[in-house]
């Protein structure tokens, strides 16, 4: 007992006085406005469904994962969504492990009640086959840094990781239909949640003077406010929960002026987060473009044809939906043999690193025939180097053949698709960026070898045609 | 023997390292430890007054808190906090501070193989962050040994799961110092050839084992160096951190 009241952290007097002094000035001690919000970031993990929530000086993480199980009696035909919150000691000196503290409970049902009641997740398309099995969502959220206000931050990253979760597809199969097949993210695409709203959760603080009130407070604030209110809105102005937890009285204007400044700040934060979403979601699909894991030649094509594509951007998804092809993953490939794959993930990361240079590339690629010459080498590079991580030495013939092979189904798009313009600029997309991704590569020295011999190949070529 | 590992590695090659300190605000010593994909935070809170039931109060305590991703904490995590312990005890200077408590924390973030040397690596990082007096730093590498009786450093989870056996190894850093090389000496042997801590899963002949314990060794120098550059450039810490 005497370690636990000589760890614990507790503002001294003097600064809880110069923080309401400040406060009545209209002064908060780390410079905003009292119905000012820190800033927010938002970042997104490796895996799907993982978000890292940053306001201000408190930082959350947050997991979601999914699991099949029977589902409740009283409701069949419904999926469920549970909450755990961990106050990891590692974000306050006075949190411990074990038994959730009570501000742990509250945070948890603030962050439940204002997904689960206001049927924000759709809870019925989580239903695979009625009565025996539903998907049951669950969110863990640790905190990580204490820096105040963790219900507003721990709610944005619950939303943002269910916005970005992905659960298997699930067929009914075997006979009867009984049966349920869960598809691997490998066979098919994993889908998103439905998610009808965001609830976002706005905080008040009351200080001890009448109409003292501050929005997202820290927590040095929070140490001298007497009392507070969370507010559940959502962009479309519902009311989706409140939470006042005792604490000082206010006056019902004051209630009404806080729902007020609260819808304004629900739609701001509700446009981050969707913003945050659509970015990771672009980066997701570009990432996932698959690879076509059979000989070389048939690689040139494909890849050329999805290049091709690329640049339609929007149909990006369409894209996605009909080839069905393996994960290319980044860091660590799990195809193993195929010697196309490192060509395929050097190409899939010349896409990624194309959707960005997109619009600097066409302004570059209004040239004529003199500029396409040294990109399209680039092209080639990607391969060789695939090919010398894979096969060794074996391959420079083959590599020379695939120029020629590149070429001509290059050069025949142009004229089979609808658009010059756009085929032109992707090829060259593709192939300045295949020499961008050259630079970042580790195979960098094995790349200017070739590079020379390419250019002799592609002059002749070149020259021939 | 040419071996194909799914990410084009080769076998002693490690993965992508990153190392970030300070990234918390509360905690008094915090750092990320990123090995390709595994990613560890650890965060250290500094002395605190007294030791548990059944620790020396003579000495300075050392306790560990790990926080899987998801799920209920089991035996697993249980043991990793163990080891973690032992790990720590053996390179902190606990005569220091007697009866104080100092606490790691360490949530996985991701984990992708490897898992247990990244948190040594991450905890070793944040005490430097924390400014806790230590002996010396440690390194921790895994190596595995397959069928074939060769060993790789550094596997993905997808490679720990094919091996054999895999071991996870903790070195201590390698000394760059201005004494004369007698100076650092332990019978005999560098310092740095010692093993502070050996923990192995599955079976491999003793041969194995000592090839693995070269490759680590050897790759531990290339570790120490990383966490040496990381560390030195680190502005010296930010004082009013003490809640």
């Amino acid at each position: 007992m005497d370690t636990r009241l000589a760890n614990t952290w507790r503002l001294t007097v003097n600064e809880k006085r110069f923080i309401e002094t400040a406060l009545s000035s209209g002064i908060r001690i780390d410079g905003r406005n009292p119905f000012e919000y820190r800033k927010l970031s938002i970042k997104f993990g490796r895996e799907d469904g993982s978000s890292e929530v940053q306001l201000g000086q408190t930082h959350i993480m947050g997991f979601v994962t999914g699991q099949l199980v029977q589902p409740y009696r009283d409701r069949p035909n419904e999926g469920t969504l549970s909450i755990f919150t961990e106050f990891s000691p590692m974000a306050d000196p006075s949190f411990e492990t074990g038994r959730p503290s009570e501000s742990a409970v509250e945070l948890g049902r603030i962050v439940d009640r204002g997904l689960r009641e206001s049927r924000a997740v759709d809870t019925e398309s989580l239903c695979v086959l009625a009565g025996k099995l539903v998907w049951a969502i669950r969110i863990d959220l640790h905190i990580l840094d204490n820096g105040g206000n963790l219900v507003d931050a721990a709610n944005i990253a619950a939303l943002a990781s269910l916005l970005t979760f992905r659960r298997p597809e699930c067929s009914l199969g075997g006979e009867d239909d009984l049966e349920v097949i869960v598809h691997p993210p490998e066979e098919r695409e994993p889908l998103p949640l439905i998610i009808h709203h965001l609830p976002i959760a706005v905080t008040f603080g009351f200080f001890s003077s009448e109409s003292l009130l501050v929005i997202d407070p820290t927590h040095h604030e929070e140490a001298v406010m007497v009392g507070k209110m969370t507010a559940t809105l959502n962009a479309n102005g519902d009311v989706c929960a409140i939470q006042k937890p005792g604490g000082e009285g206010v006056l019902q204007s004051v209630i009404m002026q806080c729902l007020r400044l609260a819808s304004r700040m629900a739609s701001d934060i509700t446009k981050k987060i969707k913003d945050a979403v659509e970015t990771y979601n672009t980066e997701r699909a570009l990432r996932k473009i698959k690879r076509h894991p059979t000989s070389i030649t048939l690689d040139g094509s494909v890849n050329l044809k999805e290049k091709l594509n690329e640049p339609s951007g929007h149909n990006v998804v369409n894209e996605l939906s009909r080839k069905h092809l393996e994960k290319p993953r980044l860091a660590s490939a799990e195809n193993a043999s195929s010697p196309g794959n490192n060509g395929e993930g050097e190409s899939k990361s010349s896409n990624f690193g194309r959707s960005s240079r997109r619009d600097g590339a066409t302004s570059n690629f209004v040239g004529g025939a003199a500029s396409w010459d040294p990109y399209s080498r680039g092209v080639d590079s990607d391969f060789l180097k695939a090919s010398l991580a894979s096969r060794g030495t074996l391959t420079p013939k083959k590599k020379q053949q695939d120029p020629t092979g590149e070429r001509k189904p290059n050069e025949s798009k142009p004229e089979e698709s609808p658009g010059d313009v756009i085929p032109t600029t992707s090829a060259m997309d593709v192939s300045e960026t295949g020499v961008h991704k050259g630079g970042e590569k580790t195979l960098k020295d094995a790349v200017k070898p070739k590079h020379k011999r390419k250019k002799k190949a592609f002059s002749s070529t070149a020259d021939a045609s | 023997m040419e071996v194909d590992r799914a990410d084009g590695r080769n076998p002693n090659q490690l993965r992508p390292l990153a190392c970030s300190c300070s990234i918390l605000h509360r905690a008094h010593g915090s750092a990320s430890w990123s090995q390709g994909d595994t990613k560890v935070l650890a965060a250290v809170y500094g002395p605190k007054a007294g030791t548990k039931k059944n620790e020396n109060p003579e000495k300075a305590s050392i306790e560990v808190i790990w926080k899987p991703r998801t799920g209920q904490i089991g035996k697993p995590e249980k043991e990793y906090e163990i080891i973690l312990k032992r790990t720590l005890q053996s390179i902190c200077i606990l005569t220091i501070n007697p009866n104080t408590t100092t606490s790691f924390i360490i949530q996985v973030v991701h984990d992708d193989g490897a898992l247990l040397p990244c948190a040594i690596n991450a905890a070793c990082a944040a005490l430097v962050d924390a400014g806790i007096p230590m002996k010396h730093l440690a390194v921790a590498i895994c190596c595995c040994s397959a069928e074939s009786g060769y060993c790789i450093l550094d596997p993905t989870k997808l490679e720990e799961q094919k091996m054999k056996a895999f071991a996870y190894l903790v070195f201590p850093n390698s000394i760059l110092s201005v004494l004369p090389e007698g100076s650092s000496l332990v019978q005999g042997e560098p310092m740095e050839h010692g093993i502070i801590t050996s923990v192995t899963h599955g079976a491999m002949s003793v041969d194995d084992y000592f090839h693995c314990l070269e490759r680590g060794r050897a790759a531990s120098a290339k570790l120490s160096d990383f966490l040496r550059r990381s560390l030195q450039s680190k502005l010296p810490g930010d004082l009013s951190k003490a809640g």
